[in-house]
């Protein structure tokens, strides 16, 4: 428990990080990250794959419309 | 962005435009941790914005220099930015109350956290709430500033779900 504590206060202390970047290295790193965010919502839903997105049991969903 | 900043300005020089500001998740990102986004937003004033065509001006202005229309937004350098005409007092208030910030030795209007606050309130989907949360957890802005700026844009009773949702009052 305490390691994942420390775990924890890690993560917590890299965000507080990461907002106190300038302002350009933030929108350089949406820049860096845009694409394949851009990619993952075009992505068609894990369930159309026979693929459960828990994991555990898969199923297969009806087909659903792209979502933007 | 900075291709995205010296753009504007030039529009805003040339007179295509009165004024323009950042707003959305790119402005958003001057107080929070990066996020996640897929175009610039800009807030823009018309010198004479009758007309269906509103933003056609810009597009001219663009395509003039090489930036081409992608899907809703022009392709500025890495971005897709989306222009959008004021559409409501308080995003002409916005607009006008920007600052001035320096994006890599280039000025850039950009809308300040607590109308971004308060734009986002008005909106209301899932990711406006967040952007919210976010922007009041990095102490940008307080909740009392943001209750009274609510209040003269007539959304107090929005204001007023949010914190009694978020803040169990």
């Amino acid at each position: 428990m305490s390691d994942t504590l420390k775990l924890l206060e890690r993560q917590a202390t890299w965000q507080k990080c990461r907002v106190a970047l300038t302002w350009a290295e933030k929108v350089r790193m949406a820049e860096a990250v845009r694409d394949s965010v851009a990619q993952l919502r075009r992505a068609p839903p894990l369930a159309d794959s026979g693929v459960s997105a828990r994991g555990h049991h898969p199923t297969k969903l009806p087909r659903q419309g792209s979502q933007t | 962005m900075k291709e995205v900043a010296e753009l504007l300005n030039a529009m805003r020089a040339a007179g295509v435009i009165s004024e323009y500001a950042l707003f959305g998740a790119i402005a958003q990102m001057r107080y929070t941790e990066p996020v996640a986004t897929l175009d610039a937003d800009v807030l823009v004033a018309m010198p004479s914005p009758q007309g269906l065509d509103v933003l056609r001006p810009i597009y001219e202005f663009c395509a003039a220099r090489g930036f081409r229309p992608e899907g809703e937004a022009v392709r500025i350098g890495e971005w897709p930015v989306q222009f959008i005409p004021v559409f409501s007092p308080l995003t002409e208030e916005a607009l006008y109350k920007a600052e001035t910030a320096d994006f890599e030795g280039v000025p850039l209007r950009v809308v300040g956290a607590d109308y971004l606050v308060v734009i986002a309130l008005g909106v209301g989907r899932a990711k406006d709430l967040a952007r919210i949360l976010e922007l009041l957890e990095s102490a940008s802005v307080g909740r009392d500033q943001v209750a009274r700026l609510a209040a003269r844009h007539g959304l107090t009773e929005a204001w007023r779900r949010f914190e009694a949702r978020f803040f169990n009052e």
